[in-house]
């Protein structure tokens, strides 16, 4: 296997005397997922936040391409090729499809924007990763949730992205609409150019799509590798904290038993 | 291989037509323009309002008079704006330039001090609503105000008046009898004719037909924030900063700077009317522009502008203003009608408005 695209070694941050992340390390390597699984408060956005430079770490390093980097803003991060889709996607939901792929970065003829350019952009970049956009002019208030997800995705990867950070792409849809963005996910990842970090708190979605595996517990990661090294029938119990569960398992017992 | 999702539904060219922002304005306009033709022909005065020069200069006039606010009021409403105090800030344009031209100063320089002032105004404005998050509701509110009482004051306490007449001081405009006019008149300031372009021959009546300044300044700043808003970066990022300042500002746009810039766009605009008022009435009334900040407004939101931002046109805001001024110049015209009925009518209109833009706009959405 080639140098990972992306290290994370021994990466802290904390807020005043809260340990939000502890010693947290993983990697992530093309043409992968790597599946960051963590209950709520375990420390998932803190850590995507630190890696899309909203803040500073405190501890460790992040590695990208074998050099350490140091992000002192979302732009610097963005620059490194760190492309993040929040879960709220930053999406306009009034404005067209086109108007929301290039908000911020539009192509203008002249004085006036080129239409023309950025709606055929918005299409190819569209059907590369799977969805037939027949009307790109079309406000986005009118297209799924799944749709607005791989607009998203497009936009991220146009724009430069090489590390793709996914804050719970599938948490906020119905049924039918995961499964879209887990194939959008997939046909990313199949590229072969771009490294995935996807972060969920569905084990039946990460076990689905992911290649490494990282879990966060309480600011830590409890457990990480790859599809052989780990036990992926563990997922579940690891995802609710592992060891502490087995432990207030066994609490319950004793209880049971003095009664 | 690519995947036609079978949630996307082909949108036809009526829905496409149905999405726009302006057409429930449009109705509107139809329909006002239809309910004054008839009663005023069944009052006999169809061809004074309708057939006329001056009827039409009457409504035309106050269309594009309301018109410009409008176009201002309706940019600050699609960044998610509001500015009160626009009628206020004619008042003070005019009685700054007003008293700048009665101490001798010459009316070119005048007029780009006063631009200055108002500019300085949006921004320091524009900066309070941006810096403090207080919404601009409560700040404007506070110039609407605190930009009369302060025109008011300067009036009286330099000039001992709270009416200024600037006709001793400079040459009056043309239309009137006296000597002619200076060349600011001709550019800022003619009435009836545009650069003494007094009667276009063989249009029968139409040929006396002259407007104001106010209408062919109208005209080119409807046809440039059109461009601006639609065709434009900025213009992407109007709508942006009105729909969702948040995911705005992550993608890179300068929300802040775009929402500033609009309330220095209203403020020079209340400063034009303020300046045109002055240089062809003669003088500045402190009641200049008393509540055109609510028309203004009212013409954006029957125009089709989203209270909460994001969505817009000043098209359709202009449209507002042409209801606006049919109905206001109509109901003279129509004698049975009491004139306070007019009020009436308007709020109705801005309420059917609302509801059939709010109507229109959910059915484009839900899809």
């Amino acid at each position: 296997m080639t140098a990972p695209v992306i290290e994370i070694k021994g990466l802290s941050k904390f807020f005043g005397n809260i340990i939000a992340l502890k010693d947290v390390s993983f990697e992530v390597f093309k043409g992968e997922v790597t599946a960051l699984l963590g209950d709520n408060g375990a420390g998932k956005s803190t850590l995507i936040k630190t890696l899309s430079g909203v803040w500073k770490r405190d501890e460790g390093e992040i590695i990208i391409d074998g050099k350490v980097v140091d992000f002192s803003s979302p732009r610097d991060a963005a620059a490194a090729g760190i492309g993040t889709v929040y879960q709220d996607l930053a999406l306009q939901p009034l404005m067209s499809v086109t108007r929301n792929f290039f908000l911020g970065r539009e192509m203008s003829k002249g004085l006036f924007l080129d239409f023309e350019t950025m709606d055929r952009i918005t299409r190819e970049e569209m059907a590369k990763i799977g969805i037939d956009v027949a009307d790109p002019s079309q406000p986005i208030g009118t297209m799924s949730g799944g749709q607005r997800q791989t607009l998203a995705i497009a936009r991220a990867i146009y724009f430069g992205a090489k590390i793709l950070i996914l804050d719970e792409p599938t948490s906020a849809l119905g049924q039918k609409q995961q499964l879209e963005v887990l194939r959008t996910i997939k046909r990313v990842k199949d590229r072969g150019d771009l490294a995935i970090i996807f972060i969920t708190h569905n084990d039946l979605h990460a076990k689905l799509i992911g290649d490494r595996f990282a879990f966060l517990n309480r600011g830590k990661v409890i457990a990480s590798g790859d599809r052989d090294s780990i036990d992926l029938s563990n997922i579940r119990e690891l995802m609710a904290g592992g060891q502490e569960l087995a432990n207030l398992e066994q609490e319950f017992a004793q209880q049971a038993a003095t009664a | 291989m690519v995947r036609q999702d079978e949630r996307i539904r082909q949108t036809n060219v009526l829905e496409r037509i149905m999405a726009r922002p302006e057409l429930g304005s449009i109705f509107g306009l139809v329909t006002i323009v239809i309910a004054f033709m008839l009663l005023t022909s069944s009052s006999g005065t169809f061809q004074a309002m309708f057939m006329s020069p001056t009827g039409i200069q009457g409504w035309v006039e106050l269309a594009a008079f309301v018109g410009i606010l409008a176009i201002a009021a309706s940019l600050l409403m699609i960044a998610g704006e509001f500015d009160l105090s626009m009628g206020a800030n004619i008042a003070f344009s005019g009685h700054t330039f007003a008293l700048m031209v009665m101490n001798g100063v010459p009316i070119p320089i005048a007029i780009g001090v006063t631009f200055f002032l108002l500019a300085l105004l949006g921004i320091f404005m524009g900066m309070i609503v941006v810096r403090t998050g207080l919404p601009s509701f409560i700040v404007t509110l506070g110039f609407w105000f605190a930009s009369r009482g302060f025109a008011v004051f300067l009036g009286q306490a330099l000039e001992k008046q709270s009416r200024l007449s600037i006709r001793d001081f400079v040459r009056p405009p043309r239309g009137s009898d006296a000597a002619d006019p200076t060349w600011i008149d001709n550019i800022f300031a003619f009435t009836q004719g545009f650069f003494g372009l007094e009667k276009i021959e063989g249009l029968g009546w139409l040929s006396t037909l002259k407007f104001d300044a106010e209408v062919y300044y109208f005209i080119i700043i409807l046809i440039i924030t059109s461009f601006v808003l639609l065709r434009t970066k900025y213009g992407n990022w109007i709508f942006a900063s009105g729909g969702d300042p948040v995911a705005a500002r992550a993608v890179g746009v300068p929300v802040a700077r775009v929402k500033v810039s609009l309330f220095v766009f209203s403020t020079c605009m209340a400063g034009l009317l303020g300046m045109v008022t002055v240089l062809s009435s003669g003088a500045s009334d402190p009641k200049a522009g008393d509540f055109r900040e609510l028309h203004a407004i009212a013409a954006a939101v029957i125009g089709g502008c989203a209270l909460t931002g994001g969505y817009g046109s000043v098209i359709g805001a202009v449209f507002g203003a042409f209801i606006f001024a049919i109905a206001s110049q109509g109901i003279i015209y129509v004698p049975f009608f009491d004139n306070n009925l007019f009020r009436v009518i308007l709020g109705t209109l801005i309420l059917a408005a609302a509801l059939l833009n709010q109507l229109l706009r959910n059915r484009v959405m839900k899809g």
